[in-house]
């Protein structure tokens, strides 16, 4: 048994491909470039620094369909009904995970804009935070579809 | 005189088998039940559930992550239900009822009325 094929709502929130799938380029994207950030402030390494922000970039970018579908889902599979536990704390940290990841973005992007301004150290506890964040708002998500069960 | 009798004696012998009839109709026809659905490891248990016609299903999560449970056919639908907490649709016509879950839509089920 499936669900109905021709209901556009079940078609475009199939299985929750869209945000499930979508999700894992900011994460993936970000870790690489905190990393990137990380060994080219060791390493002095300017390659490496343009690495991490142009993986900055497509990370913040592609925080804009993950949330929009987060949201469509919230709105569509659920109705927009009032969240609470789990999900509730899903959607909160989610959006908290995207707003780092912009200001992370945004505060190399001040510095490429602005060459001889150089990169601020605080960023890298603050990288480091947002990390975390993400990381944990990924595990939660996990947990919400099954991808951490049998489900 | 005597003819008079056999045919009441047919009459009220016609009459307990039509009477006779509809009782047996009337034990064929299963009694509306109550059943339950557990929803519990990402899927709905028993699968295919079977229930005389008016019976009330009842879905109860024991998940710890929240599921709903939606009709394929938009004859019913849950709000997000959370650990522990439950659902109910009495199903009043005979037919096949499919449904799943919309936040996991992978599970599935189906309840049959008859």
């Amino acid at each position: 048994m499936s669900v109905n094929p021709f209901d556009i709502r079940t078609v475009i929130l199939a299985k929750h491909a869209q945000h499930v799938v979508l999700i894992h380029f900011p994460i993936a994207l970000f870790i690489a470039a905190v990393a990137f950030d990380y060994l080219g402030h060791w390493t002095r390494s300017r390659t490496l620094a343009a690495a991490a922000h142009f993986n900055l970039l497509l990370a913040a970018a592609s925080t804009v369909p993950v949330v929009a579908t987060g949201l469509a889902a919230w709105q569509w599979a659920l109705e927009g009904q009032k969240l609470k536990g789990i999900l509730l704390m899903h959607l909160v940290l989610g959006c908290i995970s995207s707003a780092l990841i912009w200001l992370v973005f945004l505060i190399h992007l001040r510095v490429r804009r602005h060459p001889e301004v150089p990169l601020p150290k605080y960023r890298l506890p603050f990288e480091a935070l947002a990390v975390l964040i993400v990381g944990f708002t990924g595990h939660l998500g996990g947990f919400l579809s099954g991808v951490n069960g049998p489900g | 005189m005597s003819t008079a009798v056999l045919l009441v004696a047919l009459g009220l012998e016609i009459a307990g088998l039509v009477a006779g009839t509809g009782n047996f109709a009337a034990s064929a026809q299963q009694k509306p039940e109550t059943a339950e659905v557990k929803i519990d490891n990402f899927s709905f248990g028993p699968e295919t559930l079977t229930v005389p016609v008016g019976s009330t299903v009842t879905w109860t999560n024991r998940d710890d992550v929240p599921h709903t449970v939606v009709s394929t056919e938009g004859v019913f639908k849950s709000k997000v239900l959370y650990a522990d907490e439950r659902f109910s649709f009495t199903f009043s016509k005979a037919g096949s009822y499919p449904y799943f879950c919309s936040i996991h839509p992978k599970m599935t089920g189906k309840v049959v009325a008859q």
